[in-house]
C-alpha cells in the first residue's frame, strides 16, 4: 500500500467517526454508510435531520459496500468503536464510540479541517441542490466557451437530457446568449473570489470548454498526490458556498442566479412522492385512500406523513396525532435522553401507534431548524 | 455525374477525390439500387449514404443502433457540413420528438438518424412515406444477422419498414462480415450478390502479435512494461471492469504515461471528459472494456493491447481495426491465458436465461405484465433478457390471447428455449473459433484473420505477424516523461476563467 492510499483510508476513517458520533447508542453501524452514500430512503433522511448530519448526507456518492466493510474493521481493530448486540430480540445491534475514539475523532477532525469544509452544510437538500448546480454550470460554461470559440460541433459534457435542455433553454434568444458570453466569465470571477484558491483550482481544473478538457476530480487528485474522496470535501464546499451565495445574493449574479431558480413543479421541500402524498392529505383523503389511489403501501405513506411533518410546519397533524399525546412522546424521548422508536414504544406501550412517535419526533426536530 | 458528386464531395466534405469503392457505392444507390457495402472502420462509410442524401428528392433515413453515434454525426452535419439533418430515438422525451417531427413533415431535413425500434413505430412510418423517403441506410447492418456476433432483435423487423416506406433503395453498411452474414443480410434486405462491395478487409499497415503467457502475473508484468515501452496514442482492452481498474492501479504506481481507465461502471460525465483527453492527446493510453471506441474517430491512435482473449473475431477485427487510420504502421498485440476462454463462456451464460426462467417469463407475459417493467423483479432477469423473450415469443406465434388459453405454456416455453439455447451455441461457436486463432500457433495471423472473413489477401506494410517475425521495436516510442508538468506556481483565478471564457 503507497502512501497515497494509507493517507485516503485514515480520512474516511476519519469522517466515518466523526459521521458516526451522534448516532452511537442509537442507531446501527450501517446507518452513517447510508447516509454518506446518500440513501434516499426515509429513514435515512430523518437520521439526518435528527442527528444534524446534513454535511455528510451524499458525502461519497459512489462509497461502495467493500470500502465501508475495511473502514469499519479498521475502526473495530483500533478499538475506535464497539459493537452493542441486540437488547431484544426485536431491536437491532447498535454501537458505542470509545473514549480513545471520540479523542481520535477531534484529532482527524482538526487535521482534515472537516469544521471548516462541512460548515456551510446547515440545511437539508442542499445535497442534492449541489449536484444539480454542478452539471447546469459545467454545461453552460462548455457551451458558452465554444459558443465564444465560433465552434459548436463538440461533445456535450453532461449526457443528462433534462440538463441539456435546461441550457438549450438559457441560450435560446439570441440576446440571451449574448449576455452569457459576455458576462459569465465576470459573474465566475465574482462569484469565486471570495473561496480560498485551492478550491477555485479544483472548480475550474473540472470544467471543460473550446480551450481545455476538465480533469475529473481522480486526476486532480493524484497530480496533487491527495485522495479523490479528500478532493470531495473542498469541492463540495466550493460549490454549496456558490449556492447559498446565489440564493442570498441573486440582484448581484443576475445570470448565474438562474441556476439555483427552482423549476419543479412539487413542492420542493419534500421529496416528489411525498409531494404527491402531501397534495392528497390536503383534500382531506386517508392513508388508507391515498394507498390505494397511489397504488402505494400504507408504510410508504406513513413514511411520507412523517417526511411531511418535518419539513412543512404549516400542516396541521392533529388528526393523527393529538396534541397532548405529542407532548407525552417528546417528554418520554427526553426523559429517556433518545429517539429510538422503539424504546419509546416500549415505554408508553400500546396507546401509542410508531406513527405518532415519528411525526411527534418529526414535528419536534422541525421546530428546532425552522 | 462525376462532376457534380465531386463538386459537391469537395464543397460538404473537404475532400478532393474518392476513397476506394465509395464513388462505386454512391452510383448504384442513385441508380436506385440496393447494395451491401463492407467497409472498414474508418474507412469514410458516412460518406456513402450523406453524399446521396444530397443529390436525391426527399430524405434519407439512417437506422444507427448508437445513441451517442446518432448525436454526434447530426452535430457534424449541421456544423461543419451544413447539411439539415436530425435525430429520433429513445433518449429524447416525447415533445422533443414531436417537435422534429413536425419539421420533418415540413420538408426541413434531408437525413435524419433514427433508431431501429423507432422506426417500428406506424405514426413515423406514416409520416415519413408523406415526405418520401429516397434511401434507407442501415448502420451496422451486421446486427440483423442471427449469425452476426451481435445480432439485435430489433434489426430483424426493418424490411418490414422498409416495405412499409415504399421499398426505396437500401444501403447496408458494416465493417465486419463473414460469408454467413453477408448472405444473410442480402437475403434480407434483398441485395444482389453483384452489388456486395467490400473494400479490402486486410490492414497492411497493422502488425499482428499474439503473446501465450503461463499465468496473470507474468501476464500483467509483460502488459505493463509495453505501455511504458510503445509509441502511443494506445488502447489496452480488457474483459471485465475489475481487470481495468486493476491494471489502471498497478500502472498509475511505477508507469510514467498518462494512463485512465474506461468502463460503463463510471459516471457519464467522467466518460465523456476521459473520452475528450483521449481524443486531444492528453492522455496516452486509455485501459478500457469493449465500451470504449465505438463511434470514436481517431486517426494516430499506434496500438492495440488485448490483455485477455476478445469474445470474437468480430470483436477483435473491430477493436484492432482503431489503430492506424491515419495509414502509419501501428501494432496489435493479443495476450492469452489458458483458461480466459472461461470468463466469455460465465458472461455468455449469464447472458441467456435457463428453463426456469423461461418459465417465468411465460407466466409473467399470461398475465399481460410484461409491460410492467416491476413484474420482472422476482426473476432476476435484465431489461436485455425479457426484450430478446419477448421477441423470440413472438417469433414462435405466441400473444397474448395464446398464452391466456395455454396453462403451463410447455410447448412454447420449449420452443422459446430452443431459440435462446440456438443463440447461446452460436456465442459460444464465435468464442472457440477466438480460441482457435491463438491455440493454432504455426500459421501466419494474417492469414487467419483474413480467412475467417473470406479474404486471401496477406500485404502488409513493414510487418505481417509474431508467426512470420516481426521487430516489435520498431513500435517503441522514446521513453520521455510525459506526466504532467509542473502546476504553475502563480495561480490567477481571472487568468484561468479568461482562458476558458476569452473576452468577446
Ligand atoms: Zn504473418
Amino acid at each position: 500500500m503507497n502512501n497515497r492510499s494509507i493517507a485516503a483510508q485514515d480520512f474516511l476513517c476519519a469522517v466515518t467517526i466523526n459521521a458516526m458520533i451522534p448516532l452511537a447508542n442509537e442507531r446501527t453501524l450501517q446507518a452513517a454508510f447510508y447516509i454518506l452514500r446518500g440513501r434516499k430512503a426515509n429513514q435515512t433522511l430523518q437520521d439526518v435531520h435528527l442527528y444534524h448530519l446534513y454535511p455528510y448526507y451524499r458525502m461519497f456518492p459512489r462509497f461502495s459496500k467493500e470500502d465501508w466493510e475495511k473502514i469499519v474493521s479498521t475502526l473495530l481493530q483500533e478499538e475506535l468503536i464497539v459493537q452493542l448486540p441486540a437488547v431484544t430480540p426485536t431491536s437491532k445491534p447498535s454501537f458505542s464510540i470509545t473514549e480513545k475514539g471520540i479523542d481520535q475523532a477531534e484529532q482527524w477532525k482538526s487535521a482534515f479541517q472537516l469544521d471548516r469544509w462541512n460548515e456551510p452544510f446547515t440545511e437539508s437538500g442542499l445535497a442534492e441542490k449541489i449536484e444539480l448546480f454542478w452539471q447546469r454550470l459545467h454545461l453552460l460554461v462548455q457551451t458558452v466557451s465554444q459558443l465564444l470559440s465560433g465552434d459548436l460541433g463538440f461533445f456535450p459534457v453532461v449526457s443528462d437530457k433534462k440538463i441539456q435542455q435546461w441550457v438549450k433553454n438559457q441560450l435560446a434568444s439570441h440576446t440571451a446568449r449574448e449576455q452569457w458570453q459576455k458576462r459569465l466569465g465576470e459573474e465566475l470571477h465574482t462569484l469565486w473570489s471570495p473561496l480560498p484558491e485551492d478550491v477555485q483550482k479544483l472548480l475550474i481544473g473540472q470544467l471543460s470548454g473550446a480551450t481545455q478538457v476538465g480533469k475529473t476530480l481522480g486526476q486532480l487528485a493524484a497530480q496533487q498526490k491527495e485522495s479523490a474522496f479528500y478532493l470531495q470535501l473542498p469541492f463540495r464546499y466550493g460549490l454549496a458556498m456558490s449556492i447559498l451565495q446565489l440564493q442570498e445574493d441573486p440582484v448581484r449574479l443576475p445570470l448565474l442566479s438562474h441556476l439555483v431558480v427552482q423549476t419543479e413543479k412539487w413542492d420542493t421541500r419534500l421529496t416528489e412522492s411525498a409531494a404527491r402524498t402531501y397534495t392528497l392529505v390536503q383534500r382531506g383523503m386517508s392513508i388508507e385512500q391515498i394507498a390505494d389511489a397511489r397504488k402505494i403501501k400504507k408504510s410508504t405513506v406513513e413514511d411520507h406523513l412523517a417526511e411531511i411533518a418535518l419539513r412543512c410546519p404549516e400542516w396541521d397533524c392533529s388528526a393523527y396525532l393529538e396534541p397532548t399525546l405529542s407532548a407525552l412522546i417528546i417528554q418520554t424521548s427526553e426523559q429517556l435522553q433518545t429517539s429510538r422508536l422503539r424504546l419509546i414504544k416500549d415505554h408508553l406501550g400500546e396507546a401509542v401507534s410508531y406513527l405518532q412517535i415519528r411525526l411527534a419526533l418529526a414535528r419536534r426536530q422541525g421546530e428546532r431548524w425552522t | 455525374m462525376n462532376r457534380i458528386l465531386l463538386e459537391k464531395l469537395q464543397l460538404h466534405f473537404g475532400h478532393a477525390s474518392f476513397r476506394p469503392g465509395q464513388r462505386e457505392i454512391i452510383e448504384r444507390l442513385l441508380s436506385g439500387q440496393n447494395v451491401l457495402a463492407i467497409l472498414a472502420t474508418g474507412g469514410g462509410k458516412s460518406v456513402t449514404y450523406q453524399l446521396p442524401a444530397l443529390l436525391l428528392p426527399g430524405i434519407t433515413v439512417v437506422v444507427s443502433p448508437l445513441i451517442s453515434l446518432m448525436i454526434d454525426q447530426v452535430q457534424q452535419l449541421r456544423t461543419r457540413r451544413r447539411i439539415p439533418a436530425a435525430y429520433v430515438n429513445s433518449s429524447q422525451d416525447p415533445a422533443e420528438s414531436r417537435e422534429i417531427l413536425r419539421e420533418l413533415g415540413n420538408g426541413v431535413y434531408k437525413l435524419l438518424y433514427i433508431s431501429p425500434e423507432k422506426l417500428q413505430q406506424p405514426y413515423i412510418q406514416s409520416v415519413l412515406k408523406r415526405i418520401g423517403v429516397s434511401l434507407v441506410a442501415i448502420d451496422e447492418a451486421h446486427c440483423i444477422s442471427q449469425w452476426g456476433h451481435d445480432f439485435r432483435t430489433d434489426y430483424l423487423r426493418l424490411p418490414d419498414a422498409i416495405k412499409h416506406l415504399g421499398n426505396p433503395p437500401v444501403l447496408a453498411v458494416t465493417a465486419t462480415a463473414t460469408e454467413d452474414v453477408r448472405k444473410e443480410i442480402s437475403q434480407l434486405l434483398q441485395i444482389a450478390q453483384e452489388n456486395v462491395m467490400s473494400q479490402p478487409l486486410n490492414r497492411e499497415n497493422i502488425a499482428l502479435d499474439l503473446v501465450r503467457v503461463s499465468d496473470e502475473g507474468e501476464r500483467r508484468e509483460q502488459v505493463l512494461q509495453l505501455m511504458d515501452e510503445l509509441k502511443g496514442p494506445g488502447i489496452v482492452y480488457c474483459s471485465t471492469r475489475n481487470a481495468v481498474e486493476v491494471l489502471v492501479a498497478s500502472y498509475q504506481l511505477q508507469g510514467s504515461k498518462r494512463v485512465h481507465g474506461y468502463h460503463g461502471g463510471m459516471e457519464s460525465m467522467e466518460r465523456m471528459l476521459i473520452q475528450s483527453q483521449f481524443l486531444l492527446g492528453e492522455l496516452d493510453v486509455i485501459v478500457a472494456t469493449n465500451a470504449f471506441g465505438m463511434g470514436i474517430d481517431k486517426p494516430d491512435i499506434q496500438y492495440v493491447i488485448h490483455y485477455q482473449l476478445p469474445s470474437s473475431m468480430e470483436a477483435y477485427a473491430q477493436e484492432i481495426g482503431r489503430i492506424g487510420r491515419n495509414g502509419q504502421p501501428g501494432y496489435a498485440v493479443l495476450f492469452y491465458v489458458e483458461d480466459d476462454w472461461q470468463i466469455h463462456q460465465h458472461m455468455v451464460e449469464k447472458e441467456y436465461p435457463t428453463q426456469l426462467q423461461v418459465m417465468q417469463f411465460f407466466q409473467a407475459f399470461k398475465t399481460a405484465a410484461s409491460a410492467n417493467k416491476d413484474a420482472w423483479g422476482p426473476t432476476e432477469m435484465t431489461e436485455e433478457m425479457v426484450q430478446m423473450l419477448t421477441f423470440y415469443a413472438e417469433q414462435t406465434g405466441l400473444d397474448q390471447e395464446v398464452a391466456a388459453a395455454s396453462d403451463s405454456g410447455a410447448e412454447h416455453v420449449q420452443r422459446i428455449w430452443q431459440e435462446t439455447e440456438k443463440r447461446k451455441r452460436l456465442k459460444k461457436q464465435k468464442l472457440y473459433e477466438m480460441l482457435r486463432y491463438v491455440e493454432d500457433v504455426n500459421d501466419c495471423l494474417r492469414k487467419k484473420l483474413n480467412r475467417y472473413f473470406g479474404e486471401e489477401q496477406v500485404a502488409f506494410t513493414l510487418h505481417c505477424c509474431s508467426c512470420c517475425g516481426l521487430d516489435r521495436q520498431a513500435y517503441q516510442g522514446d521513453r520521455t516523461n510525459t506526466t504532467n508538468k509542473k502546476d504553475e506556481n502563480s495561480w490567477d483565478l481571472r487568468q484561468a476563467l479568461e482562458k476558458l471564457l476569452p473576452k468577446k
